[in-house]
């Protein structure tokens, strides 16, 4: 859009009312890249790191044990929580309700599977705490952690360089030598 | 030493009291059994004996629960957890969630004190090899059968080393075997010195390990004796608690004729 919305001076074409300059193609370009960029650096986090040794690492790091534990029993709650609602979608299905057939039956089949599922990770969520109690979790200080995620010297190379490149791209905004955009 | 003394609880919210003027003592190495019908108030009686009701459960105690000559009110529940542990009946909800393999969820205790490295993984390998669950080690803790959910459980709860252990069915969703294998974990933590309380309504179980007997109803200790003469009761039954099968067995044979001395000289040497 912006390649037409742009206010600029060299028009490239022209398509009915809309002016194409090169001003909106120079955006629309650095624009692209950017979100290429933001969303290539979050496809590869997503691919190359496996969420528990990320949590696990920042907790090595200093992240307190307390949201480490917030962080990672979410992670494992949701494959828990897809199996409770199958345990109960079949036992609900046993006492003859209809899950399957249109829209409308698959929505009105869905609330008595709601309400036991959300019930019963409530009454859990006592007994589970009363279980992490017992086994020290209140302790104040940091806990031990029993492995170390492998960091080869190639690795800290990389993430060096990337720091470096970083620390230039911002010092290069400060100073104008990167602009920008108009 | 477990000590509790003068024990009475109500929960928060609740009219009346759960516990009536409990007491129980548990020697060091000593296993005593808790047997009831249902709502007689065991599973209470276990948080009231861990320290957990109130501390964490909340509601009102009157009475005194003092572990090794330390009370327990003045203690944290990090503190109380290195002196007294806790296990509950549905394997289910002693998962940490945050463990991605069983050797870690049994480690997580040792590794929330704090302790070295070389410490937190000779307690988990021990208490591994204490419930034989070395085939698991590698497994997702949520992808376990309900018996060896149960067993990685009660390891978790070996990990610590407690002095004091409380037991609430720990052997509901096992098979004979698995509930063997936990008579043998439990007899050989009380020969480290540790005591233990079991609730529990298999009997047999009980029979085998355990020096005594406490039966609960209505919030009431009702009787408490060797194993042998609890057991032998014959009041038992009608306070809904099915004498294990040596009982059984025993009184149906001297119901029968056989002279009582004979018969349990007959089960000493089956059992021996």
């Amino acid at each position: 859009m912006s390649v037409f919305t742009r206010a600029g001076t060299t028009v490239l074409f022209t398509i009915g009312p809309f002016d194409a300059t090169l001003q909106g193609v120079d955006f629309a370009g650095q624009t692209l890249v950017r979100l290429l960029a933001i969303s290539t650096a979050i496809g590869l986090f997503g691919l190359t790191t496996e969420p528990r040794s990320f949590v696990l690492d920042l907790e090595r790091r200093g992240l307190s044990p307390r949201f480490a534990f917030v962080a990672l029993a979410t992670l494992e709650a949701v494959p828990a929580m897809v199996e409770r609602a199958s345990v109960i979608a079949s036992a609900q299905r046993a006492r003859g309700l209809d899950t399957e057939g249109s829209i409308r039956a698959r929505l009105r089949g869905l609330l008595p599977l709601v309400g036991p599922v959300i019930l019963s990770s409530l009454t859990e969520v006592e007994e589970r705490s009363l279980a992490l109690e017992v086994r020290a979790f209140g302790k104040p200080g940091r806990r031990q952690l029993l492995w170390r995620i492998p960091d080869s010297g190639a690795q800290l190379a990389v993430r060096s360089l990337l720091m470096l490149a970083l620390v230039a791209a911002i010092a290069g905004r400060l100073t104008g030598t990167f602009p920008a955009l108009p | 030493m477990l000590l509790l003394e003068g024990a009475t609880y109500r929960y928060a919210g609740y009219a009346t009291e759960v516990l009536h003027d409990v007491d129980l003592r548990l020697d060091d190495g000593e296993i005593v059994g808790l047997v009831g019908p249902n709502e007689a108030g065991k599973s209470t009686l276990c948080l009231v004996a861990s320290g957990l009701a109130p501390a964490s459960v909340g509601g009102s105690l009157k009475g005194t629960l003092t572990l090794d000559g330390t009370p327990a009110a003045g203690l944290e529940t990090h503190e109380l957890a290195q002196r007294v542990v806790v296990g509950f009946q549905n394997p289910n909800t002693q998962r940490s969630g945050i463990a991605a393999t069983v050797f870690e969820e049994i480690a997580i205790g040792p590794m929330n004190l704090g302790l070295p490295v070389t410490e937190t993984v000779a307690r988990t390998r021990e208490a591994i090899a204490r419930l034989r669950l070395e085939h698991l080690v590698e497994r997702d803790p949520q992808r376990l059968s309900g018996g060896q959910a149960q067993l990685v459980g009660i390891a978790a709860l070996l990990a610590m080393r407690p002095r004091h252990v409380i037991l609430d069915e720990p052997t509901a969703q096992l098979d004979p075997a698995g509930t063997h294998l936990v008579g043998e974990a439990l007899r050989a933590l009380a020969g480290t010195g540790a005591s233990l309380l079991i609730a529990e309504h298999k009997t047999d179980l009980l029979d085998e390990v355990c020096g005594r007997i406490i039966v609960i109803d209505g919030g009431r200790i009702v009787l408490d004796g060797p194993t042998a003469a609890v057991f032998d009761d014959p009041r038992l039954a009608e306070l809904g608690v099915e004498p294990p099968a040596r009982a059984r067995l025993s009184r149906a044979l001297v119901e029968r004729g056989v002279d009582p001395a004979v018969v349990g000289q007959a089960i000493a040497s089956a059992a021996g």
